[in-house]
This record gives structure tokens, C-alpha cells and sequence, in this order.
């Protein structure tokens, strides 16, 4: 252990004490603050768990993250056998498409479901113009909508675990039972399947936080009795009312500790599980299958259904974005560029902060990052593995959570929050985790011995690292820092607490445009931009190399 | 008996044929050895038998039955068990479940199954591990448990893809030897890939060698070790000596011919196929390196004698290892341990004429 990397772990923990661990204290302090007194305890607590409101809140969110991974497990499963193991045209735009909702912001999807799938959305005034129906058809608003806009939003999680795992798999294990005569279910069942449960569960379990974290979409949809959107609403509408303040943090902490806890218990699981060590001499391309036409042509609709339903999100945006008050129509009638000039001329500024705010987080998670990573992967610091369950456990926090506590925390003692830097500040705490998981998985692949080389040649660390190690680790680095970039862009969830006059981002501007009702054409066109600008990043990526594929994975909430 | 015949077989992934036109014959209760260096389409011989990959021609005749011509037969309609390179034991799955997962589907009785896979353990010397998982066993173990896997069926043919490259070499030693015994005892038919070529001597009732698609040479690991059909053969099994020359007299009755060496020396070579002699030809007398004896001093009236000097000297315990250059051509030599000549010194070498063959 030399003094250098101590010294560097010390740097590094003060910086996660300070904006992670501190911060988060304080929101669990204050949710024992009891209101109108001076006085601490567990009352909160006890009114969340006797109250039947919040106990509803509490058990629609379960169900609601319970039906949501059934929809996208029964949805996935075939999809990703379908994408890993069969033959088949256009295999790559299939696979980019059925997996850009993880880049894709939330709310892009809700407003794209609402403008098509609405009461007099498109879909429903096309049915009624055609005669199919009288009254229009109720397909969004309620729990089967949430449940349908949400399990398309996190689909891809698991198609994407579960098609490395099926890639992954040594074809032998699948041969030997053939010869043992297990037919095609049958084998799939009991030994494809089975052997894909880790990478199935690390998707399922970031599936099923999501409703515990997505306070957006419940809201959009008017469906507010889940627990993230009842906090919001508690925190953001109520916050001179002291007491429905603190039970709204007392729900964000309940929020949190489900979301810790099922992660924990999840990633404890798989790594139990994992069948490491006994698939020797995998295949590049693993098994491929060549289907009989007619479940060839069966699996090219599904492909066909999914994929359009996602690329819905955009053109029905576009259509919003390009349009003017399309209102009672199926297709808008005006069009016009009015819109992107009220964004671009008008008011330049939410483009300014959002590429402002998430390039100088950037710059703090590459600053922040590429240490860490070091740290993590070169080192044996005392605590290293400390470190990188914190910062992996960051993925798990609901950035409602984060979005509150710095409130709490950086306001009077530390009054941070008075000052832009914040936005930055909280952007980097929240996505962090996206840097550090390229950095460290590119670093695991660099060869150790190529620095000792360097070293032996009289390099030092901060040399070597500079010359040999950054050079090698470029590509995955470079990735890393887009995806960051993306995930930073498009957050709401914590930003839309630490935000002041004159500091709003993108996102913000979408859901206030939103709110205002009658200037969802403004919000559309924002939502469009950001996918635009989301695409030519992701296109970046793909440049780089690792492919779309790889680079978008990163699990983690809005 | 002829228990399994393979018959004009022919294998290609896109343009790359792996199997070109082969036919081998493995007789009832016999272990023939597909022996050869990476690519040669040994293991896809072996994954056609089984029943995993798809021929473009030929047949395969199994116990009589024809896997091909009349219709293809799925692999677990064709009574074979397979052990795979990398053991293939579902990791998901306990010792016991991996071991009768296919008994289970052909519905045999429950009472049967558990009597089976008693007897079956017991044969592979797994007995009370049943309870575990595959990742709580060693590699040698998980070794047992695909070949308890591949024999619970009572299979009439047993197939073995490369089943100890994955173990430690001293185990991999001890484990040739009990598969031997194992498959001798239970009488079946077997077939072993390996490019192990001491592992394939051990093992093999006989041995096919292979080269790029085609079976080169099929014999006992006496007859493959002693009389090579070619150069690769003699190459690939074990260590040769290949001196160029031309022929210069071929010795018809007595199966003789001497070489006129690169280094100027005539030698005196066995014939072991008389299309390969003709005066004047190019060709290469051959001799393994434990064929070879040296001496200090010359002894006299020897036939094969020729003087060089030692160029490298490697003790390897039980023998030493030498380097000689007759004349700019560099001859591997095994000599007893307890010789003293140091690198620089000169010796004169015998080359056994019995043992000395021409190869083109």
C-alpha cells in the first residue's frame, strides 16, 4: 500500500462522504422530525404503516413493480431467445431498436403514449372515424396503461441480460441434453433457461425498482396513489405544510431502503449463483439456430411489434414537434417550425444549461471516475471494495431521494444549494456509477503486465497510467463518458427539486411545458430535440466502437 | 465385428471442408482414437456420429442402422453417450439430477432410475456425492459426472470429445488409464477425440489419424508409432529425424534401400512401401531419436556409422538429450544419462537400420 493510493482513497471517500453519504444522513434524519415540535421519533414511521393511504400507496407500488416484471419477463423472454439464438436479417437495427427506450427518457414515451393512445388520441379517433367504435377506448389511464408504458420503458433490461446469457451459454450444455433426448422446451426449460438466472436477475431487479423510483409517469397519467409520486407531490405541492413535508421524505426513505434492500438482496443472489469456471471455450457467436419459416415469420412479427411501438416515441413526437395544436385530429393538419424557434430563439437557455450542467458533470466524473476506477481495479487499498459498493449502490437510489436530501442537506449549514453548482454536483452523484462501471470494466480488460512494463522501465504510476494505461483504456473510457452524458442530459427526477429560476435544464422545461397544458407542441418539440440529441450521442458511441449494444447498457432509473 | 461404419462422409462450414469424404470402421467393443492437430475435422467426425452436426454426404451405420440415408436419426435415438470437451455438467443442476436428466425424460420408472444411477456412480467412484453441485467439485470429479452422465443410459456407443484436456496434467495421466479400464470392463464400443498423441496411445485399441479432412492412418499405436505412412504421421506421433536424400539403390528382396544423405553418406533405410522407392528419388530417411545409439569410440563393421559433434547437450533425468551436426545436418539423439560428453566433443552415431525407413 503506498502512500500515494491512500492518500487518493482519502480523497476519494471525502468526496463520496460529501456528496453521498452526508447528504442521505440528513434525509434520514429529517424523516424523524416530528412537525410543529422540536422534538425526534419514530411517529412518522408509525402513521406511513397505520394510515391506510399511504399503506395503498405502499401496496399499488408493489403490485405495480410485480406486474410490470411479469409483462416485460413474458414479453422478454421470447425476445431475447429470438434476438440471440435465431438467424435472421437486420439482426443489429432490430436489436438498436428494441433497446433504445434505455436511452430514451420516460416522460418522451408517456407524452408519445398519450398524443397516439389517448382518449381522443390518434388510435381512438381513427377507430371511431372508421366506425369500430362509439366511445373511445380507455387505453392508457389506469394501471393496465402504467403498467403497458412502463414495461415497454424497461423491456429491454432484461432482453438485454438475458440475450448475453443465452449468447453466453456453452452450446455443449444445450448439446449434451439434446443427445440425453430433451426436446426443445423441455431442454430450453430446464437447462437454457435456468443457467440464464443471473444475468436474468441482474436485469429483473432494476426492472422492478423502477416503479419505486418513477414519480413521473404516474403523475402524467393522473395515477398518483404510488409511493414515489405521493412523495413528490407530498414534498413539491405541500412544502409549507410541515407535516405532510416530513411524510413525504418518510416515503422517499421507504422508497429508498426497498430499492437498497431488493438490490442488495439481488446482487447477493447472483453472485451466488453465478456459474463461473464452468463454461470453458465459449463460442464468439454462441448458438445459432436456423428456424422453419413459419417461426421464422412468427418471430419477425414480434420483432416488428415491439420495435414499432418503440419507434412510435419518436415519430409520434416529431408529428407533436413539427405541428400546431393538434388537438381532435388522428394526424396534425398545421404544420409549422414555430415551436423549435420559441426553443432555439427564444428561450436558448435550458439548452445552454443542460449542456452546461451535464458536460461539467462530466468533467467531475471523469476527474472522479478514472481515479476510482484505478483505485478499484489496481490497487488493495483498505476499503476499495467499500468505495465501489457505494458508488454501485448509487444506481440503486431513487433520484427522488437524491433530489431531496441535497435539498435538505446544502439549504442552511452547507448552503450549497443557493449556488447553480448544485445541479452539476447532483447530476455527477447520480450518474456516476454509469462512468465508473466502463472505466472499470475496460481497465479489468487492460493486462496488467503492460504497465508493470512501463514501471520496470522507470515510469512512475502517474506516467504510466498516462502514457500506456489511458491510450489502452480510450474506448471504453470514451464510452463511458457519452453514456454519462446521456444519462446526465435527460434527468429529472433529481434536478426538478434543486432547480431555481433560471436554472432549468431540458428535462424541466418539457415537464413545465407540459403542466401549462395547451403548450404541449413546445413540450413535444423539446422531448423530440432530446432524442435527436440522444441519437447523435448514441451514434457517437457506436463510432467508438463497443456498439450500440454494449455501450447503452448500464442499469439505472431516471 | 464392424459395429460402426462411417461411409463417404463429407462435412463443410461454408467454404472450410472439415471432413472430406472419410470412411472408418470401428469394430464392436473397441476404442478407436480420432487423433490429430487442431482443424483437422476430427471433432466434427465425432459431433456427425453423435448426431450434432448434419453432413453434406455419406452415411453413418450404427450397430447396423443407417443415422443418414433413411432419414436422419436425433441424437438420442442413436444409443450413443457423449462426454464433451468442457464436461458440459449443468451447473444448475445436483450430481444426481445431471446424471439421470435423461432417464427421467425417456419415463423410466423411479425405483429404476435411483438403481441405476447407484450402480453408475459407484462406477465412476462418485458414491455419495450425489447432494452436491457441480461447482463443489473438482475438475476430475465433474469429469466422473459427465462420464456417469454419458453411460447411465446403458449406451451401445460411447463418444469422448477431447475429456481431459481441461484437467491438471498428473491428473489427466490417471485418468486415461481408469476411462480404459472403465470402457474395457463395460465391453462398449467407443470413440475418443484427442491431440494428445501420448494420450491416444494409452487409450486406443487403434488409432485414425487425421490431416486436414482425411483420415491419413489407421492402426494399432504399435503399427502408427512403427511404420508411419507418411511424413506427417511420423511428424506428429512422437519425435523423427528427417534427413533429406535421394535414393540411390533399392535392395528389393530384402525391403532395403540406401539413401544418399544431404550430408554425402550413404544409408542403409527400410522400405516400407515399394511405390515410394525408385532410384533417384527425393525422399527422407527417418529415424526417432531413441533409435539412435552413440558411441565414444567407432565400433567396427557397424552399417549406418557416422561421426558428428554434440552442438547442445540437455540433461532430462532419466536420459539425456542430445543436439549432433553431421556435416551441417542437425540429428536429435537419446542417450543413456550416464554419458559425459560435453557440447563441442565429437561421438559417432548408429542408425539402426530396422529402424531407419524411407519417407518421401
Amino acid at each position: 500500500m503506498s502512500r500515494g493510493n491512500i492518500f487518493l482513497a482519502a480523497l476519494l471517500w471525502s468526496v463520496i462522504a460529501f456528496l453521498v453519504i452526508y447528504p442521505l444522513s440528513i434525509l434520514a434524519v429529517e424523516s424523524f422530525k416530528i412537525a410543529e415540535t422540536n422534538n425526534w421519533g419514530i411517529k412518522n414511521y408509525l402513521e406511513f404503516f397505520q394510515d391506510t393511504y399511504y399503506l395503498k400507496t405502499f401496496g399499488n407500488t408493489l403490485i405495480l413493480s410485480s406486474l410490470v416484471l411479469m409483462t416485460t419477463t413474458l414479453f422478454g423472454v421470447p425476445l431475447a431467445y429470438i434476438l440471440a439464438r435465431y438467424r435472421h436479417r437486420g439482426k443489429t437495427i432490430f436489436t438498436a431498436l428494441i433497446l433504445l427506450p434505455i436511452v430514451l427518457p420516460a416522460y418522451a414515451g408517456v407524452f408519445a403514449f398519450i398524443i397516439f393512445f389517448g382518449k381522443y388520441g390518434t388510435v381512438n379517433l381513427l377507430l371511431m372515424d372508421m366506425g369500430l367504435t362509439k366511445a373511445p377506448i380507455n387505453f392508457i389511464y389506469g394501471l393496465h396503461g402504467l403498467v403497458f408504458i412502463q414495461s415497454l420503458h424497461m423491456l429491454p433490461f432484461i432482453v438485454l441480460g438475458l440475450s448475453a446469457g443465452f449468447t453466453n451459454i456453452d452450446p455443449s450444455f444445450e448439446e449434451a441434453a439434446e443427445v440425453e433426448g430433451a426436446s426443445g422446451f423441455w431442454r430450453f426449460f430446464t437447462v437454457s433457461l435456468p443457467l440464464c438466472t443471473p444475468s436474468y436477475l441482474a436485469g429483473a431487479v432494476i426492472v422492478f425498482l423502477w416503479p419505486f423510483t418513477d414519480w413521473l409517469t404516474p403523475l402524467i397519467l393522473g395515477q398518483v396513489d404510488f409511493l414515489p409520486s405521493v412523495a413528490y407531490i407530498n414534498i413539491a405541492y405541500h412544502f409549507t405544510d410541515m407535516h405532510r413535508k416530513y411524510m413525504g421524505i418518510v416515503a422517499v426513505v421507504i422508497a429508498a431502503i426497498v430499492c437498497i434492500s431488493i438490490f442488495l438482496i439481488a446482487r447477493w443472489w447472483v453472485e451466488r449463483k453465478k456459474y463461473t469456471g464452468l463454461s470453458k471455450g465459449t463460442t464468439a457467436e454462441g448458438r445459432v439456430i436456423e428456424p422453419t419459416p413459419l417461426v421464422k415469420l412468427g418471430a419477425y412479427l414480434y420483432m416488428f411489434l415491439i420495435a414499432g411501438l418503440v419507434l412510435l416515441i419518436p415519430i409520434v413526437l416529431g408529428l407533436s414537434a413539427f405541428s400546431r395544436r393538434w388537438v381532435l385530429e388522428p394526424f396534425p393538419t398545421y404544420w409549422t417550425l414555430e415551436n423549435f424557434r420559441l426553443i432555439l430563439l427564444e428561450s436558448p437557455l435550458l439548452i445552454q444549461n443542460s449542456f452546461v450542467f451535464s458536460g461539467i458533470a462530466l468533467l467531475f466524473g471523469i476527474t472522479f471516475g478514472l481515479p476510482a476506477a484505478y483505485l478499484i481495479v489496481r490497487t488493495r487499498v483498505r476499503g476499495k471494495d467499500a468505495l465501489d459498493f457505494m458508488i454501485t449502490l448509487m444506481l440503486a437510489f431513487p433520484g427522488i431521494a437524491v433530489g431531496v436530501s441535497y435539498l435538505l442537506a446544502f439549504w442552511q449549514d452547507i448552503p450549497l444549494a443557493r449556488l447553480w453548482i448544485i445541479m452539476p454536483l447532483a447530476l455527477f452523484a447520480r450518474r456516476l456509477p454509469y462512468f465508473l462501471r466502463m472505466a472499470h470494466s475496460s481497465y479489468l480488460q487492460l493486462d496488467v503486465s503492460l504497465e508493470e512494463a512501463s514501471e520496470v522501465s522507470g515510469a512512475g504510476k502517474l506516467r504510466t497510467f498516462m502514457n500506456i494505461s489511458l491510450p489502452l483504456l480510450i474506448k471504453g473510457v470514451l464510452v463511458g463518458v457519452v453514456m454519462f452524458f446521456i444519462m446526465a442530459f435527460q434527468e429529472i427526477s433529481t434536478a426538478i427539486f434543486l432547480y431555481r429560476g433560471g436554472w432549468e435544464t431540458l428535462p424541466i422545461g418539457i415537464f413545465l411545458n407540459w403542466h401549462r397544458g395547451m403548450e404541449f407542441g413546445i413540450a413535444a418539440a423539446m422531448a423530440f430535440l432530446m432524442i435527436v440529441i440522444t441519437f447523435i450521442l448514441l451514434l457517437i458511441i457506436s463510432r467508438i466502437g463497443g456498439g450500440i449494444l454494449k455501450a447503452a447498457w448500464g442499469p439505472g432509473g431516471t | 465385428m464392424v459395429f460402426i461404419e462411417i461411409q463417404n462422409l463429407f462435412k463443410r462450414f461454408k467454404k472450410v471442408v472439415a471432413v472430406n469424404h472419410i470412411h472408418l470402421e470401428v469394430n464392436q467393443g473397441e476404442m478407436l482414437t480420432l487423433l490429430g492437430p487442431s482443424g483437422c475435422g476430427k471433432t466434427t467426425t465425432l459431433r456427425c456420429i453423435a448426431g450434432l452436426e448434419k453432413p453434406e454426404e455419406g452415411d453413418i451405420v450404427i450397430d447396423g442402422d443407417p443415422m443418414l440415408s433413411k432419414g436422419f436419426v436425433h441424437p438420442s435415438k442413436r444409443g450413443i453417450g457423449m462426454v464433451f470437451q468442457n464436461y458440459a455438467v449443468w451447473p444448475h443442476m445436483k450430481v444426481y439430477k445431471n446424471i439421470v436428466y435423461g432417464l427421467k425424460i425417456q419415463k423410466i420408472p423411479k425405483r429404476k432410475i435411483q438403481e441405476r444411477a447407484q450402480q453408475v456412480l459407484e462406477l465412476v467412484g462418485l458414491t455419495g456425492l450425489e447432494d452436491r453441485y457441480p461447482g463443489q467439485l473438482s475438475g476430475g470429479q465433474q469429469q466422473r459426472v459427465a462420464l456417469a452422465r454419458a453411460l447411465v443410459g446403458n449406451p451401445k456407443v460411447l463418444l469422448l470429445d477431447e475429456p481431459l484436456s481441461n484437467l491438471d496434467a498428473k491428473l489427466r495421466e490417471k485418468m486415461r488409464f481408469e476411462i480404459k479400464s472403465l470402457v474395457r470392463r463395460m465391453g462398449i464400443t467407443s470413440v475418443y477425440v484427442t491431440h494428445d498423441q501420448a494420450e491416444a496411445m494409452v487409450i486406443s485399441d487403434r488409432i485414425a489419424v487425421m490431416d486436414s479432412g482425411n483420415v491419413v492412418q489407421i492402426g494399432t499405436p504399435h503399427e502408427i508409432y512403427e511404420k508411419p505412412a507418411n511424413r506427417f504421421v511420423a511428424d506428429f506421433i512422437g519425435t523423427m529425424n528427417f534427413i533429406p536424400g535421394e535414393i540411390s539403390e533399392v535392395l528389393k528382396d530384402k525391403d532395403l534401400a540406401y539413401v544418399l544423405t544431404e550430408f554425402g553418406q550413404k544409408m542403409l533405410c527400410r522400405v516400407l512401401d515399394f511405390a515410394e522407392a525408385a532410384p533417384n528419388k527425393k525422399v527422407h530417411a527417418s529415424i526417432r531419436p531413441e533409435d539412435i545409439e552413440v558411441f565414444p569410440e567407432p565400433p567396427r563393421d557397424r552399417e549406418n556409422l557416422f561421426k558428428g559433434t554434440i552442438m547442445h547437450r540437455a540433461y532430462l533425468g532419466n536420459f539425456l538429450y542430445f543436439f549432433i551436426n553431421i556435416d551441417s545436418t542437425m540429428i536429435r539423439v537419446q542417450a543413456p544419462y550416464n554419458m559425459m560428453q560435453k557440447e563441442g566433443e565429437e561421438l559417432f552415431l548408429l542408425l539402426n537400420p530396422e529402424k531407419c525407413i524411407v519417407l518421401s
